[in-house]
């Protein structure tokens, strides 16, 4: 895989080396590897429970791996978390924002933790990327699972992060805040960030990844660069696929 | 990155935010004091009991179980759309988040007792007059100390799974240190209690209001300590 992904002379922004991990006697990842540099995408793309959720997890430093290492813009997810932590930010399946406070409250939140230089003028900025702006004043528990999601979003960008991992960004969202979403990622990838995002949604997120692979068997059994395939064969061929192994 | 200053600043803030818009805990809290307090005095009374002498211990126990309920409520908050997640994926320290929810602890038991002890006072006729300031001190220890376990433990019940009523059973096991030099700290400040008659008697550890001060600011310590280390292994992997 490693190979398969384009090399540069830039340090990776995520290095993701022989990475394996079990749950008990559950194999899960086995011997993870590839790397991306700034502004790359790369989507997985797996069946139900073939582990693409413990790859984040474990990228983001949640988790930690029974074998194999993480760097993030080259510090080390396990040694150097605090360094590591500050380029990354994450989406996974739950929002992960507090629903008692209003839009601009949570981002305030974690741009505080964060200790967001100039907060104010991003969070400004980023309501209106992910067009919060109309809802800032908000409670999160009442935005819709489209806005709850840009809101994740927003939350995971609010610190201006390198690195983007993204658990099924797509999920639950109707064609309209999916096609937003896309434009989101595009231009945070325009901007020099790198993603890693599960799915199962290939067509839309062949849309803002340069690379796909994918997660079978503990593996990474396959990988390419999207502008040498044949994207809507891949897709097609991925559904047959995902519908046999679910 | 912040300082721990802000980060601990801001998880405070945010928590008190989110308790006081989501008016759960604190009424909850103040209702079971009241009633606790109000069954013993209808119990002592029928008994032709005393009732000052059962004050302390009343006090205290309110205290517990509100200081289990609220350990309980912030971590549920946490849980509620992963959000724990997210500030584990922000450089922060677990020991500064372990900070900040023991200070959000320690402002709830006491917003609690502001309510609870001049009523536990009306109800078994006890006169405090002189000895505020004693009153105050062993309160604000007693509240250290509930909060410094409730808040590791609630941790711990949470992050597993496990079901809320093992919170209260850990924590009174774990506190038992403290419970016996608070009780009889406040049975001095409150009864007719002397002095030499507890130090002989059950809780001969801790047999003057002094000496009793001195064990619950030393078990804080210990427990604050122990538990703020422990706190990174509680929520990490």
């Amino acid at each position: 895989m490693a190979e398969k992904l384009q090399k540069s002379a830039e340090p990776p922004a995520v290095d993701v080396a022989g990475v394996s991990k079990s749950f008990g006697n559950q194999l899960v990842l086995e011997d993870i590897s590839f790397h991306l540099t700034n502004g790359q995408g790369l989507c997985i793309c797996g069946a139900n429970a073939a582990g693409k959720t413990t790859l984040l997890r474990i990228m983001t430093g949640l988790l930690q791996p029974d074998a194999g290492t993480v760097r993030i813009c080259g510090f080390d997810v396990k040694s150097q978390p605090q360094q590591a932590k500050a380029k990354l930010g994450a989406i996974f399946h739950k929002s992960m924002v507090y629903p008692q406070l209003t839009v601009i409250e949570n981002l305030r939140f974690f741009a505080l933790v964060y200790g967001v230089r100039n907060g104010k003028a991003h969070i400004q900025n980023l309501l209106e990327q992910t067009a919060l702006m109309p809802y800032r004043y908000d409670r999160a528990d009442i935005l819709s699972r489209g806005m709850m999601q840009r809101l994740a979003i927003a939350r995971a960008l609010v610190h201006k992060p390198i690195v983007l991992l993204a658990d099924e960004p797509f999920t639950g969202l109707d064609a309209d805040a999916s096609n937003h979403l896309v434009t989101i990622l595009n231009n945070f990838k325009d901007e020099g960030g790198t993603i890693v995002m599960t799915t199962h949604d290939v067509n839309l997120s062949l849309q803002c990844c340069q690379y796909v692979a994918v997660l079978d068997k503990h593996r990474l059994i396959f990988s390419a660069k999207v502008s040498e395939i044949n994207a809507a064969a891949f897709a097609n061929d991925y559904l047959s696929y995902a519908r046999e192994n679910n | 990155m912040s300082s721990v200053g802000t980060i601990i600043r801001a998880i405070f803030v945010k928590d008190l935010i989110t308790e006081l818009r989501a008016k759960q805990l604190l009424p909850t809290i103040v209702c079971l004091g009241v009633i606790i307090a109000w069954i013993f005095c209808i119990a002592a009374q029928a008994a032709s009991v005393d009732v000052s002498v059962a004050a302390g211990a009343v006090l205290f126990i309110a205290m517990l179980f509100a200081g289990i309920l609220a350990s309980d409520k912030g971590f549920a908050v946490e849980q509620e759309n992963d959000c724990i997640s997210s500030l584990l994926l922000a450089p922060v320290d677990a020991g500064d988040i372990y900070i900040a929810k023991l200070l959000v602890n320690i402002v709830i038991l006491c917003i609690f007792e502001i309510v609870t002890v001049p009523a536990v006072l009306i109800l078994f006729k006890v006169t405090v007059s002189g000895r505020w300031l004693r009153l105050i001190a062993v309160l604000l220890l007693g509240n250290i100390g509930i909060s410094s376990v409730g808040t590791l433990l609630g941790c711990i019940v949470h992050q597993t799974r496990a079901a809320s009523s093992l919170l209260s059973v850990l924590v009174m096991a774990v506190l038992m240190p403290i419970m016996i030099p608070a009780i009889v700290a406040l049975l001095l400040l409150f009864g007719p209690v002397v002095p030499q008659t507890v130090g002989a008697g059950t809780f001969g550890i801790a047999g003057d209001f002094k000496t009793a001060i001195g064990y619950i600011a030393a078990f804080d310590a210990i427990f604050v300590t122990v538990c703020w280390l422990l706190f990174g292994l509680v929520v990490g992997d």
